[in-house]
């Protein structure tokens, strides 16, 4: 009896098991929405703490529009770690368990590169937001899209800026021994020697806290710019032992890393961070969109932060523009959402958001490599400078390119 | 490198002999029946300095060996990488510029004070408790973040002498509860294997720690305001002293060699309180109760001394000497909750290298320490990968001790078997 | 009757492990063969390392290291070495029977998908005319798992005069530098940007006329309880032999073991060796399941994971600790949604390590042998001491009679 009754339950579950080969859909209301970020060490949790809170904003405001197919929506909020084994468990979670529509956020690119698999097999979009890895779309898989620069074309705004310096002639490239940091200290270097500088690369390990010997090694190189290609603390505490032993940002050209864009944190982890160069996406505050102004008051009251991250607008652009192809698309169906997104128009923080290549039009019909499927190719990017002790990075003067400059670079080496 | 065959082959005639070297003393004193603690040392140096002539000298020689014959060949076998090195690389840094091996060895020397006044405190816990503590950089940690919220978040503009023995009250408070707490069973023999048990309290204790601090203050780089801000001093010019310069953040030596203020401060108090822990330790009663424990357990406890007093005013001490140190670095390094895991690895390898439980081998150790990883990062040739193996350089000195001479330079056997020494 | 509760237990424990992926039927069934997956995964490396711990005393802070090796050794295999029946002219090769082994060049970590290994770009001349045979998922599992013992072989050797805290702390720096190493060799391994691993079953398999693609979760289920039981067997049948008897002699007093004639060396080298191709094993499995591996594997955080899964499980009892893994395992994925209480919200992303801190204080200090354990030896021992008093009755009659 018992033994049959186990039968029986096994069948059972056996055709359960067939039937439910797919996916089930999220059919009912809310409609859930994944969002990635960071949240616990080793990942960045400074910049996942950022995604979170504007992905949650996203979450707020669009709901307060009247959600999307009337329906409300749900940002699910996940962890990866930093770790690509994590992302793509967390993808499976997403997809599986909560049962979303789309994927939101992304920060680390290691983690969005192992992550994107799961979603492109599975059938559900995903939106990047701060994985700048060229490999992520250029790998051309049908679902997943991105609003993030690519690091080919990012590190090509460090170099040329670099180029137009006068009398930088040797320059080192401090970088963290990443899948972020190595190939932005390749190509920076190919573009800085195409310009006839001198390059030499040091890389380290993200957790290292004393840079004493290093900075030692890249002083007797005597150079006359640095560009720092780490994230997060480790960026803060080369800088500052570079000041301590003369060469900071104010005693030769300083390209500092993105992390440097937290103002707040920027100068109480250095203080003596005058004149660096920051590489900044998106406009200054003053050119925002409507929607950017909007988003950065909202954001700046929650967080209590002086000004917004990129990547926390790209985070909010990613959850916004998920909604709003769900909306054209009429369904939460994956193919629909692909072909609303490949037509979509986004009026985000960011800009107008479009993604001109995809199955429509492969990005060789316009002699552009691969990584340009499904990427947005307007990202604004800039260099700022800091000319001021404590200034905000939204209000520090934009330099370069000539486009939006609000004041001129002032280089401690004339 | 220029010619990296001659410098491979060098190191790898030299391991060759010093493995051939390690064994073959150690068989010789063993049949001989002598103490083997000092064989694979002594033999291995031997080998690789000087070859099978070092072997058969000490074959020879075998029971006059002395301590001073193994320095002396550990110092020469470091020669010899050295020379082979410059001649191997002649375009290295390290050989040509004379100005950057200052600047590289005196920055070493100040974090190596610094690294081990911190290890000096897990030396102390592990020869009264017979304990390696695993929440050494947890307390360095906790030292850090009392020091920032202190100064920058609850009072700020406070002295930071009030933040740093805040610190240091907070780190003696949470190691002398958890000692009552959690390692007072395994005095008394309630416990079956007493170290293990108290590596793995301790290192419950640095989980938790870790993520109750990330729990509470977040995961923000958060860094305090150093302590001292040089003066610009402006001399006239016939007074203008070549030799010292001095701007905000840091003073430069002969134009060459650049001290950051954070860690001449540190460094300088380490030091300044090292002295006064030897006074404590040589010439007051609760010090001389603290060394005669550490000697004895039941000798001490029949001279009227308290040994469980004792542990548990070892482990807060030892816990408060990590927590100052980090507050003395905070204004150094953007700290973090996981801020503690790099000073604890090397913290172990300190205390290690200078024999555990030995308190002037923890700072020689750590100077030793600091030095090497200076050597390292400073000298392999590669630029991209020098950075990279920061982690690694202290850790082959650590394995590479415990294989040679597992009780260190200072090391010292035990009375009690409950230190798990060989 | 009451002796029998554990076995009963446990064997009911497996029937349900065995059904559970057949049963279960919600729309978050991979996410949750997932999380049982990787609790099999926690238990092999609990279990063996509480064998190396618990049974052995030889205290180790090093298992992680072992699981990468085993991990690693795989994944580079897998990715550099193919067969083909052309020569490419690019790449290093050397006939293997009428074959070429090829051993493709380090591309290392590119943000570019145009550049190409050797062998990519030998392929897109031949244009799919040469089949490339790839290294097979079981061999490079074998391999991973005999280096995994090689490496144990070798640190067991290392270690033989190190005790107690200077082990743990040997042990450690093992872990340390290769963790160092993996992360520095951007070229071969890939470092943080994680090495990519082709799936266990890269064809999928066919169980019962029912077909599971690469990426389902049921075979590699299947595959992982069937190494964690394969372990468990191997591990209790030491512990009964010969061999249990005497690494626990080595525990207790290494010298006196050594006065009673226990060749010390041998079984001291052996366990290391046994329990560290257990950890190998289980990472080549494991990183073939997950597809990627990443150095932040050997993060001492893993460590402590699974110390404090032996520890709370039972320190002195493989199976109990095994059990303790898989459990919490499952309780740390679950307790990851926040909650609020009195208006503040708790981030459990966080807090819940907190939390298995204070467990795994808690344990520690009031239930020595961890939290299962003594409910398997509570069962068993009930009744031993009315027994043994029949049995002296008994004894003492005969003896009179």
């Amino acid at each position: 009896m018992n033994i049959n009754l186990f039968g029986r339950s096994l069948l059972v579950s056996a055709s359960i098991l067939a039937l439910s080969g797919g996916i089930a859909q999220a059919a009912d209301c809310p409609i859930k929405i994944g969002g990635m970020a960071p949240l616990s060490a080793p990942g960045t949790v400074v910049g996942g703490e950022a995604m979170r809170d504007a992905m949650l904003i996203a979450e707020e405001d669009i709901n307060a529009a009247g959600g999307v197919l009337g329906c409300d929506i749900d940002v699910v909020i996940g962890d990866t770690e930093g770790l690509p084994e994590k992302g793509t468990a967390l993808m499976e979670k997403f997809i599986t368990q909560d049962g979303v529509a789309a994927v939101g956020g992304g920060y680390h690119s290691s983690v969005g590169v192992a992550a994107k698999d799961v979603a492109d097999a599975r059938g559900v979009p995903v939106v990047f937001a701060e994985t700048w890895n060229d490999t992520i779309t250029g790998d051309k898989q049908k679902y997943v899209f991105r609003i993030a620069p690519l690091s080919s074309w990012a590190s090509s705004t460090i170099w040329k800026h670099a180029l137009e310096i006068p009398d930088v002639e040797k320059v080192v490239i401090l970088t963290e021994n990443t899948d972020y940091g190595i190939p932005a200290a390749e190509e920076t270097t190919k573009g800085l020697e195409s310009g006839g500088r001198e390059v030499v690369t040091f890389s380290v390990d993200i957790g290292t806290q004393d840079y004493a010997g290093i900075v030692q090694r890249i002083k007797a190189e005597n150079p006359d710019m640095i560009i720092v290609l780490a994230t997060g603390e480790a960026g803060y505490n080369f800088q500052q032992q570079a000041s301590d032993a003369g060469i900071g940002s104010q005693d030769i050209i300083f390209h500092a890393g993105q992390v440097s864009l937290e103002s707040k944190a920027y100068w109480e982890n250095v203080p003596d961070g005058l004149y660096a160069f920051v590489q900044r996406i998106g406009v200054p505050e003053n050119l925002f969109t409507d929607e950017g102004k909007a988003f950065a008051a909202k954001y700046k009251e929650r967080t209590g932060k002086a000004a917004v991250e990129s990547y926390a607008m790209e985070a909010y652009d990613s959850i916004a523009i998920i909604a709003q192809a769900i909306n054209e698309a009429g369904s939460t169906d994956g193919d629909a959402m692909v072909s609303a997104l490949e037509a979509i128009e986004h009026n985000g923080t960011l800009g107008k958001i479009y993604f001109p290549y995809g199955s429509g039009k492969d990005p060789s019909e316009d002699g552009r490599g691969d990584e340009w499927w499904h990427q947005w190719p307007d990202v604004a990017l800039t260099v700022i400078q800091y000319q001021e002790e404590g200034e905000n990075s939204g209000e520090a003067t934009i330099v370069w390119p000539d486009a939006y400059k609000t004041g001129d670079a002032i280089y401690v080496n004339q | 490198m220029e010619f990296p065959a001659l410098f491979w082959g060098i190191v790898g005639w030299m391991i060759v002999w010093a493995v051939a070297g390690s064994i073959i003393t150690r068989r010789r004193y063993l049949s001989r029946d002598l103490d083997t603690s000092n064989a694979n040392f002594i033999g291995a140096m031997a080998g690789a300095s000087l070859g099978p002539i070092g072997i058969a000298a000490i074959w020879a020689k075998t029971p006059q060996t002395s301590g001073h014959l193994s320095v002396g060949l550990g110092l020469l076998t470091v020669l010899i990488v050295a020379v082979t090195f410059s001649f191997a690389d002649p375009e290295n840094i390290c050989v040509t510029s004379g100005s950057f091996v200052a600047s590289q060895f005196v920055n070493g020397l100040i974090i190596g004070i610094i690294y081990g006044f911190m290890a000096l405190g897990l030396s102390l816990i592990f020869s009264i408790l017979g304990v390696v503590s695993f929440a050494h950089g947890e307390f360095y940690m906790i030292g850090g973040m009392m020091v920032y919220f202190i100064t920058a978040v609850w009072l700020p503009g406070i002295n930071p002498l009030v933040g740093v023995l805040g610190a240091c009250f907070v780190a003696f408070a949470t190691g002398a509860i958890f000692e009552r707490l959690m390692l007072t069973p395994m005095y008394h023999g309630k416990i079956d294997r007493p170290v293990e048990y108290g590596i793995l309290a301790t290192f419950g204790l640095a989980f938790t720690l870790q993520y109750f601090v990330q729990a509470l203050a977040g995961a923000n780089p958060v860094k305090a305001k150093r302590f001292v801000t040089f003066p610009r001093w402006s001399w006239p010019e016939w007074a203008d002293p070549a030799w010292i310069k001095t701007r905000g953040g840091s003073l430069t030596l002969f134009d060459q060699v650049s001290i950051s203020s954070p860690r001449l401060t540190a460094a300088a108090t380490c030091i300044l309180v090292l002295l006064s822990l030897l006074y404590l330790l040589n010439r007051t009663w609760t010090g001389k109760a603290l060394r005669a424990v550490s000697q004895d357990r039941e000798a001490a406890a029949i001279a009227g001394i308290n040994p469980d007093r004792m542990n548990m005013l070892a482990f807060a001490l030892g816990g408060m000497i990590a927590a100052l140190a980090g507050a003395l670095l905070v204004q150094a390094f953007s700290w973090l909750p996981q801020v503690g895991a790099i000073p604890a690895m090397r913290s172990f390898v300190i205390v290690v290298l200078g024999g555990l439980g030995s308190l002037p081998g923890a700072f020689v150790g750590g100077i030793m320490v600091g030095l090497v990883e200076a050597a390292g990062t400073g000298c392999v040739p590669d630029a991209q990968k020098a950075a990279s193996y920061i982690p690694a350089y202290g850790m082959i000195v650590l394995t590479l001790t415990l294989l040679l001479r597992p009780t260190g330079m200072f090391g010292r056997r035990f009375a009690s078997s409950t230190h798990g020494q060989h | 009757m009451r002796k029998r509760i554990p076995n009963i237990a446990g064997a009911i424990l497996l029937l349900f492990l065995l059904a559970f992926p057949l049963i279960y039927g919600r729309p978050d069934y991979d996410y949750i063969m997932h999380i049982m997956i990787t609790g099999f995964f926690y238990a092999i490396l609990a279990a063996s390392w509480s064998m190396l711990t618990g049974y052995a005393g030889q205290f180790s802070f090093g298992h992680m290291g072992f699981m990468a090796i085993g991990a690693y050794t795989t994944g580079l295999l897998c990715h550099y070495i193919y067969l083909s029946p052309e020569p490419t002219g690019i790449c290093w090769e050397r006939g293997f029977f009428d074959q070429y082994l090829i051993v493709v060049n380090p591309i290392g970590v590119t943000s570019t998908t145009l550049t190409q290994d050797c062998l990519r770009q030998a392929m897109e001349v031949w244009d799919g005319t040469v089949k490339v045979t790839k290294m097979p998922v079981l061999l490079g599992i074998i391999l991973g798992t005999l280096m995994g013992a090689l490496a144990g072989f070798l640190v067991g050797m290392l270690v033989l005069r190190l005790r107690a805290a200077y082990l743990a702390l040997f042990t450690l720096g093992f872990s340390e530098i290769l963790k160092a190493a993996i992360s520095a060799e951007i070229e071969i391994t890939r470092g943080q940007a994680g090495l990519e691993l082709p799936p266990l079953y890269p064809e999928g398999v066919t169980l019962f006329g029912h077909y599971f693609g690469p990426t389902a979760k049921l075979p590699p289920y299947y595959t992982m309880l069937a190494l964690l039981l394969l372990c468990l067997g191997i591990l209790a049948w030491l512990a009964r032999s010969k061999f249990g008897l005497f690494v626990r002699a080595l525990r207790e007093d290494q010298d006196a073991a050594a006065a009673l004639g226990v060749n010390i060396t041998r079984y001291k080298v052996l366990v290391f060796t046994i329990t560290c191709s257990m950890a190998a094993a289980a990472g080549a499995v494991q990183g073939h399941y997950v597809q990627i591996i990443t150095p932040n594997m050997l993060f001492l955080l893993q460590m402590s994971l699974v110390v404090a899964m032996a520890v709370i499980g039972g320190l002195e009892n493989f199976v109990a600790a095994a059990i303790g893994a898989i459990f919490l395992q499952v309780m740390l994925e679950l307790l990851r949604n926040s909650f609020v209480i009195g208006g503040i919200e708790v981030d459990m992303t966080i807090w819940r390590l907190v939390f298995f801190g204070i467990l795994l204080m808690v344990t520690l200090r009031f239930f020595r042998n961890g939290l299962i354990a003594p409910l398997i030896s509570h069962f068993r021992r009930s009744g031993i001491a009315e027994e043994t008093i029949a049995k002296r009755k008994i004894d003492a009659g005969g003896a009179g009679s």
